[in-house]
């Protein structure tokens, strides 16, 4: 796929949306606090993102809800390696190991 | 620069030298995977400089790969980036003294491993400069090591076919940064909830549903931890 210059425009509202969440306290110093709710709230908002961008590309092919997918097979090999090892590179190997076998 | 900004930059570099190892693969597997969907050296070196962010850049790949809306793009980083905003409310004290600039610096170069490693001398040593040194090695490690090995990443990915489909890389990169989160119940259920939520909403115009799903399932991680009547540790 080619991508013109607007790619690099999407980059820095990544990069802003990125940062200024860093930065925020950081800078503000004491002069802000979070009210305490809202901080552990905050704390379940990356499991349900991850989520929600892993679910469909892995449950849906082609609009069409779908259990018997390569990509499905693929991604239960890789939780099952997460859960069952340490090692940063099986999730990757038993994944892409059971896609390529399968597709 | 002072004596007691080295001794710090020292200290928290050798520190945390062992712990970041942890970052090659992630660094190659973003490589590989922005190479995948397509993207110039220069493009994915850009994103790389620019966005500086392993799970939102891995978070939006696929997004972009499909060509969804940019402002979905925008709300999944930011979302992704949320805590963000409890590191630095939590270590925030631990600039104190430390001049604007570098904090800006500071805040731009938080990283999940900086702040767990960083956190605690932070919050207890009392010389400002020693302080800044010690976040500062850690953390322009961190820089150096992700730019270096996604660099890496990019240009192998040039030697693998197509028909690979090494995008698939930045879904398992996702499982895996998921899978330890929901071992906690409340997590799991959050999971649960945002997953199944955007598989039944994908129909929604615009990809409204990933934010829907999203939304509710914070909100059901949240309540899953009150009805339990436990916090998280």
């Amino acid at each position: 796929m080619n991508y013109d210059w607007t790619l690099w425009g999407l980059f820095i509202l990544l990069g802003l949306v990125t940062t200024l969440p860093r930065a925020s306290f950081i800078v503000l110093g004491e002069r802000a606090a979070l009210p305490e709710n809202l901080q552990k709230a905050l704390r379940y908002a990356p499991a349900a993102a991850l989520a929600a961008i892993v679910a469909p590309d892995i449950f849906v092919t082609g609009g069409e809800l779908s259990l018997l997918s390569p990509r499905l097979a693929a991604a239960a090999a890789a939780v099952t390696a997460a859960l069952l090892s340490k090692n940063p590179w099986l999730p990757f190997i038993a994944g892409m190991g059971v896609l390529w076998g399968l597709a | 620069m002072s004596p007691s900004f080295r001794d710090g930059l020292r200290e928290g570099f050798f520190g945390y030298l062992p712990l970041s190892v942890g970052l090659i693969p992630w660094a190659l597997v973003t490589g590989l995977t922005m190479a995948g969907v397509g993207f110039t050296p220069l493009q994915a070196m850009g994103m790389n400089v620019i966005v500086f962010a392993g799970t939102a850049q891995l978070g939006t790949l696929p997004l972009i790969a499909a060509g969804a809306p940019v402002w979905l793009m925008v709300v999944t980083a930011f979302v992704l980036n949320l805590r963000f905003i409890i590191f630095s409310a939590a270590i925030a004290r631990g600039f104190r003294g430390v001049p604007a600039g570098a904090r800006w610096l500071s805040g731009h170069l938080l990283t999940d491993g900086a702040f767990a490693h960083c956190l605690e001398k932070m919050l207890s040593h009392e010389d400002p400069r020693w302080r800044l040194g010690y976040y500062l090695g850690p953390s322009l490690w961190s820089w150096l090591l992700w730019q270096v090995f996604a660099f890496c990443g990019v240009m192998a990915a040039g030697s693998i076919p197509r028909g690979w489909s090494l995008e698939f890389m930045a879904t398992i990169a996702l499982i895996v940064l998921l899978v330890p989160m929901a071992r906690l119940r409340p997590m799991l259920v959050a999971a649960l909830v945002g997953g199944g939520l955007a598989v039944a909403l994908r129909g929604m115009p615009l990809r409204l549903g990933v934010i829907v799903a999203i939304v509710c399932g914070i909100a059901a991680g949240f309540a899953a931890e009150r009805w339990r009547g436990k916090d998280l540790p």
